[in-house]
This record gives structure tokens, sequence and C-alpha cells, in this order.
């Protein structure tokens, strides 16, 4: 695997040559600092490019043009990254030596009409498909409830801090959907082409020359915009007693949702020793939480840990029974204590160790997965895989103690089932 | 072993039938870090009722006693936890259970060999006590439970509840809180020695690997595994009616949105085309091009905004086909006449077809570059076709609008279920 990365003017461009597979994999990522009245827009406008273009006026016209590129989906999606708002493009196409001369450049030609050429009439969205678009967005939003495990954790975050960006909801909002116009929508497709901060991935078994003018050709923007503002959001403190939090739903199972804060993490700790805690604590199929809640003591089926480390929080879901929450609440804290105490073997330490470099092994094989480990080095300055697989190696059950003990339980949301 | 070569794929697969019956799968690859292994028996939760091995009585076991077995195989009398073995190098472990199998799997980077002696060994080595089996009641529960609360689960289960009459298929792979909480270790005993014998499983390992010395590792452990084998187990046969059970059903639960579902049984012995794979490929084209992104349904659906979303499945069960739409939608009625109307004038262009064509195969290339991906749809064939089909590429290239216009006109679409999700609260 070989990469470049080069700074074209207004975006940087970040080319990984190699011959591990078939494809060649396309991400293009925007990022601006998040607002929280711009989450529920940013999903109709993504969702509008890739439903038509001005080439391509519907989304059965725009369907039939990829699959005449041999399945050349494009695919978008929004997420928030700590302090930021990103949105990605992706295209995955077959190596063209699989298909047909040409299909290369016609394939970027087409993401590249997606992007720069929207369906729009004057300074308006084309209103069939707007229409629909909002359509959608709006039965999103409103069947979000049904995913009880998804909804416990937007929940939990939202009673754990109100306000902070830790709480926004991905989905978006019914009030602000209501606000939007083909015209408001249009606005804010020049906002993120003009001042969007921008990155372009590929990864394949590409020619370096070859790629970057073809990128230059087609990828134009204007400026190079630069913040300073850090995606980590911090964390000073946290609750001295935990916030109990309990809503009542008609359900069979209850969903409880503990979310935990990382006081004043180090970037080491944050990289390297927390990564070993979690898979130890709550992270795999043989960790303590696994062993203790599920297999020892029957309460749930599933119950897991996963940390947030842009947002300084580590979050720890199960479903359960309702009447045995407390049961499990009791167990899961007493686990934390263990935790921090020093409870936990070498060899708990080794095999978290061999489990997180199978990780970093398997991601290799996932075009995806490279491509994002390349975007957070650019975006948070981490260590490259080879020096992090390396460097997880010299980690101490001392430094895992230390930051077992930075991890304090702030908040605990209780998604109650009750027959009604 | 013999060498199957995926035409047009550059990919190989090694077979070998062992002596004592165990078929194995060896794909090798080059370029990936990544391996993937799966040992699976063909016994999933459809049979409940059956002659256990060395026994002569029909017996009948509580529903969902596969999936309970699958759970209980994690138990090792040296009390050493699977899951806490392929940990030690970073593997991955899961197990699952489907109506006509259930697969022990692991996935990794490094010690394949010692993980697929382990993953041998510990399906072959069952070990339940009373305490064991009435701990694992409350985790089960719990997992049942959890799909309850899940509507597209609840839909599927109802839509094949309506479809079906006679065969377990309509049953949950999990049972029931009230099914599981009846089974003993003697019935698992029972079910483990009848399928899970080897001559009724198959081994495939896909990765970086040298095949002869994989072979070698299945050998040895094999050899040391004695267990009866080859003997044939006598399974209750279903006469499954080609009518579906019930015409429709209203569900009321906590649901924001309404769905609903159709479900079409097709009688699979009047398609024209013999060869089951190739019946499946043109029901495919016929699913993809009639309701698929590009159909003239989804497009019109978007113009008129009566379905927020939208999936279909296909399942089998025995000599019949099942195809499920599933929508979400405020206007469930509508979206009823609509495939009604679809169904009623299907337009497949020769152009479609040909665009489709293109579009296969270039995912079957997508499809081989991913290793995981590799070893689900093998299994999927051995599951449903015993066989690998070498050629599959030229089969797709094969495909002719005139033959899929014959399979169309046999489709009887009187033949269906329909299911209502809807919310308590209206």
């Amino acid at each position: 695997m070989e990469y470049k990365k080069k700074d074209v003017g207004a975006y940087r461009l970040h080319l990984v040559k190699t011959n591990r597979f078939k494809t060649i994999t396309f991400q293009i990522v925007f990022r601006r600092p998040i607002v929280k009245e711009e989450i529920t827009i940013r999903n109709v406008l993504t969702q509008m490019l890739t439903q038509s273009c001005a080439k391509y006026q519907s989304k059965r016209e725009l369907a039939i043009y990829s699959q005449e590129l041999y399945g050349a989906y494009v695919e978008s999606s929004n997420y928030r990254l700590g302090n930021y708002l990103n949105t990605n493009f992706f295209l995955t196409i077959l190596n063209e030596k699989y298909t047909e001369e040409g299909m290369l450049e016609k394939s970027i030609s087409f993401l590249h009409d997606i992007l720069f050429s929207p369906h729009v009439e004057g300074e308006e969205f084309n209103e069939e498909s707007f229409d629909y678009v909002i359509h959608n967005t709006k039965s999103s939003i409103e069947s979000m409830k049904e995913n009880t495990s998804k909804y416990s954790i937007i929940r939990l975050l939202e009673v754990l801090e109100e306000n902070s960006p830790l709480s926004y909801r991905s989905y978006g909002y019914l009030e602000d959907l209501e606000n939007i116009t083909r015209h408001s929508l249009y606005e804010h497709y020049l906002e993120m082409i003009k001042n969007d901060m921008v990155d372009i991935l590929v990864i394949g078994d590409i020619d370096f020359e070859e790629m970057t003018h073809l990128m230059k050709q087609y990828f134009d923007f204007a400026t190079l915009k630069q913040t300073r503002r850090p995606a980590l959001i911090e964390c000073n403190k946290c609750r001295r007693t935990p916030k109990m939090v309990t809503e009542t739903e008609d359900l069979n199972q209850s969903k409880l949702a503990i979310g935990c804060r990382l006081v004043k993490l180090q970037e080491y700790e944050r990289n390297y020793p927390l990564t070993l805690f979690n898979i130890i604590f709550g992270g795999s199929s043989d960790s303590k939480l696994f062993q203790e809640v599920r297999e020892k003591n029957s309460l749930a089926y599933t119950v897991r840990s996963v940390p947030n480390k842009l947002d300084s929080l580590l979050l720890i879901t199960a479903g359960i029974d309702a009447k045995m929450s407390s049961k499990a609440i009791e167990i899961i804290k007493k686990q934390l204590k263990e935790m921090q105490k020093g409870h936990f073997s070498e060899e708990d330490i080794k095999k978290a160790k061999e489990y997180f470099e199978t990780v970093v092994d398997e991601a290799m094989d996932a075009p995806g997965s490279v491509l994002e480990s390349y975007y957070t080095m650019e975006l948070l300055g981490t260590d490259d895989l080879e020096t992090k697989k390396a460097k997880m190696w010299n980690v101490t059950k001392e430094e895992i103690v230390k930051v077992a003990k930075h991890v304090k339980i702030d908040t605990i949301y209780l998604l109650e089932g009750e027959e009604q | 072993m013999k060498e199957i070569k995926l035409k047009q794929l550059e990919l190989s697969v090694y077979y070998e039938k062992l002596e004592n019956g165990l078929e194995v799968y060896l794909i090798p690859y080059s370029n990936k870090n990544n391996y993937y292994m799966t040992y699976a028996t063909r016994y999933g939760s459809v049979t409940t009722e059956f002659v256990p091995l060395d026994k002569k009585k029909m017996v009948t076991v509580p529903n969902g006693i596969a999936h309970f077995l699958e759970h209980k195989m994690f138990e090792q009398p040296d009390g050493v936890d699977p899951f806490s073995f392929f940990n030690q190098s970073g593997t991955m472990a899961n197990a699952s259970t489907t109506f006509d199998n259930t697969q022990y799997l692991c996935s990794g980077t490094r010690s394949l060999e010692e993980n697929l002696d382990y993953l041998l060994e510990y399906v072959n080595t069952p070990y339940f006590t009373d305490e064991n089996v009435e701990k694992e009641k409350g985790i089960i529960a719990e997992e049942i439970k959890m799909y309850d609360d899940m509507p597209e689960w609840v839909m599927e289960r109802a839509l094949r509840e309506c479809a079906l009459k006679e065969h377990p298929m309509r049953i949950d792979i999990a049972g029931s809180v009230k099914d599981i909480f009846q089974i003993t270790k003697e019935n698992l005993y029972d079910c483990y020695h009848s399928f899970y014998q080897p001559s009724n499983m198959f081994l495939i390992v896909a990765g970086p690997q040298d095949v002869e010395k994989t072979l070698e590792v299945v050998k040895n452990r094999m050899a040391k595994i004695k267990v009866p084998t080859n003997q044939k187990i006598k399974t209750k046969k279903y006469q499954e009616p080609v009518s579906v059970a019930e015409k429709e059903k209203t569900i009321r639960m906590n649901v924001e949105i309404p769905k609903v579902g159709m479900c079409f049984k097709f009688d699979r012995t009047k398609f024209p085309m013999s060869d089951p794979y190739v019946q499946d490929l043109y029901f495919q084209m016929f699913v993809t091009l009639t309701f698929g992104i590009t159909s003239l349904f989804r497009e019109k659906a978007r113009k008129e905004k009566w379905m927020s979303s939208f999936y279909t499945q296909i399942d089998d069960c025995e000599n019949y086909k099942l195809l499920s739409l599933v929508a979400e939608t405020n206007e469930p009625d509508v979206f009823q006449q609509e495939v009604l109307q679809a169904l009623k004038n299907i337009s497949i262009t020769k152009e479609d077809v040909e665009r489709m064509k293109k579009v296969w195969i270039s995912s079957e290339h997508k499809m081989v570059d991913i290793v995981e991906t590799t070893v689900l749809n093998l299994y999927d064939d051995l599951m449903k076709y015993h066989r690998i089909e070498e050629n599959k590429m030229n089969l797709i290239k094969a495909i002719e609008k005139r033959e899929l216009d014959k399979l169309i006109q046999k489709l009887d679409f009187e033949n269906k279920t329909v299911v209502k999700i809807l919310s308590k609260k209206a």
C-alpha cells in the first residue's frame, strides 16, 4: 500500500495505491463546525443531491445511469465528529480492467455531476424531488423511536447534557424541517460547496498521476478554508452523584443506557490505554460486562461499552428485564470499580492487545476503513496504523488503571418497558 | 482435493469429502489479511419432530431448541469459554441459527490453524448440565423480547404465519419464552447426537492459507473425534398446501408509522426452467426489475409519496417461493393497490435485463473481493443447491428476456396474504 497526499489548492487529495482490491473507492468529505439548526437541512441536502441532478432528473434516471456504469452507486452520509458535522459522498466502482475502458473517467464525471450540477431551477431545488425528500426525512424522524436501542442512547445524551453538541440528534428535528424551503436548501448547498473544508480520498489499483490529473480536472473547489476549532469536546467535570432518569414505553424489553464521562484525559490516554480499557471492560464478547451481566447473572442478551473518544464519553448499553434494572446497574458499577482497583490480569491485557491488532489488520481488507484511518490522521493528527500497533503493545497495566479512574458514571437512563 | 475454478472470477475453491462424511471447502486468498471460517450443520429450527439417533420412536422437542443448542455449544467441560479461547489471538467468534442450518464461525488475522482446530474441537464437545441449561433461559428470553420489540421482525414472522399452514417455518427460530422454558439437557443431547454428525455438516475456510496444511489440521482433529456418523435420521415431513393459510391480519403495537407487508406464495414446480439455480436467477431478475430502484413502481411511489421505506425479501420453503414486499406507509390501502397494479402491468424491456446483467456481473467481482462475503455466498449455495456453481458468470450472461417472460406468466399473484402493523394509539 502506497500513500500520497497532495495539496490541490482548495482541498487535500489523499491517494492510496494498492492491489488488494478489485474496486476503486472515492470518498469526498465536507466538514464544518456543527450547528444544531443545520443538521436537518444537511440531511435533506445530501439526500437531494443523490436523488436527481440536472442531467438525470429523477431517481430512476439517475439509478439507470449508475447501473449502466456497472453499478456505480453514489451514497451519502452525515455524522457528527466531536465539534464538527461531516458529510461524506462515496462512490465505489469496479476497476475498469474488469468492465470496459473509459468507465473510470465516466464514473468520476458522474460523481462530479451529482455534486456540481444539482437539479435546480433558478435558485431553487426541483419541487418534485424536494417534496419527496422532505416526506422521507419526516418519516425517518417520526419513526426514530421504533429503534429502541438507538432511541435510548439519543435520550441518554439529551438528559446528560442538554444544548451541548453531544446531545444533537443525527436524525434532525421536525421543527427545523418545517422551515426548509427549496430556496433555503439551495443557499445551504452553495454554503457547503463554498465554505466547507474538503478532503478527497481515493483507494484502489490506481495510477497516481492519472488520478491526480482526473481529480483536479473534475473537482475544482474555490478556496482553501481553515478553522482552528478543535474536534475534541473536552470534559473537565462530572456529576458527583449520577443523574438517574427513567422513561416508560410500551415495550417487552427495557433498554439501559449509561453515560460515563472521561474526565481530563490526555491525548495519549485517549488513544491508547482507553482502547484497551474498553476491550477488557465491555468491548468484546469476553469482557467483564459480558461475563458478569450476561453469562453469570443471565440478565441480558446484549451488553457492551463503546468509547466516544472525541466526546470524552464512554457509553454502556444493555437490553434487560425492567424488574432487573437495579441489579444490572449495581453489577455494572461494581465492574467499573474492579477495573479501577486493577482487578484484571496481564492475560486480559495481552488478549486486548491481540484483539486490537486483529482489528487493525482486518481494517486493511476494507477500502472504507483504510480511507477512514487516513482521514482521522489528517483531522486529528493521530498516529498511522503501524505506529498504533507498535505503541499499543507498550501500554502498561498502570496506565489502564489510571484511565479507569478517569471514567466516571454521570447519567443513567432507563427506557422502561411496560405492557399497556 | 478437487480444485473448482470459479470462472472469470480469479478464485478457486478446493473441495474434499472426508471419510466421516464431512464436506470441506477451502478458498485461498493471496492479497488479504483476514480469514473467515464457518463450521455448519444442516439442522435448524424447523426440525422438531424426528426419531433420535439409536432410538425407535418419533419425538417432539420444544420449538426454539436448535437455537438454544447453539448457545449451549459454548459450554465446555474444561470450563474454558470458547470466546475466551479465540480472544487470545484477537479472533472474533460467533454463531447463528436459521430455519434449516446452524453455524459456528470465527474470523481473524492470526493463528488460523490453531483456531480451526479449536473450532472443530469445541463444536464436537457437547456439555449440557441441568444448571447450565437453566442459566441460559434468562439470556435467551431477553433475546426473544428484544426481537419482539422490532416491528420489522414482528412483520416477517406474521407474514410467514399467514403464508404457511403446516410447515414449521411459521414458527420463530428462537421459539417463544414459554417454549424455551421447557427445554431439558436430554432434549439437547438428542438433537445434538442426531444432527451434529459430521456427515450432516460442512466446513468452509477462506483467507490466506496453504490449503494442504489446512486440510491436514481438519483431518487430524477429525481422527480424534469418535462420534457416530453417516447415520440417517428420520424427520417428519410436512404437506404444505399451495394456498396461503390466512388472507390478512392486523397487529397493534408500538409503532409511529404503520407498516404493511404483502407476501406472495409461488409454486416453483410450475416454473418453466428446471435447474433451481437458474430459477432463482430469473426470479431475482423479475423482483429487481419490478420492485427495485429503477422500477416504475418505485418511481410512482416517489412521485405520489405513498410510502417512505420499502424492501423486498425472498424466502424458500420446500417447493414454494415466498416473496415479501414490506413498506412503511401512512396509506396501507394505496400501497396494496399499487403493488397489484404493478403486477398487472409488468413492463420489462430487453434493455432492462441487459443492464441488470452488467450490474450482477460486476457485483460478483465485488463480492469475491471480500473474504467474508465469499464465504456467506458459498454457504447459501451449499444450503440451497447442495453445490458450488463454478459457471455463475455465464449463467448470468445467458439470462434472456424471453425466458423471463415465460416465468412471469406462470406466477399466480392471487395467492397472497397482507399483514398490517398499526399503532396502538390510533
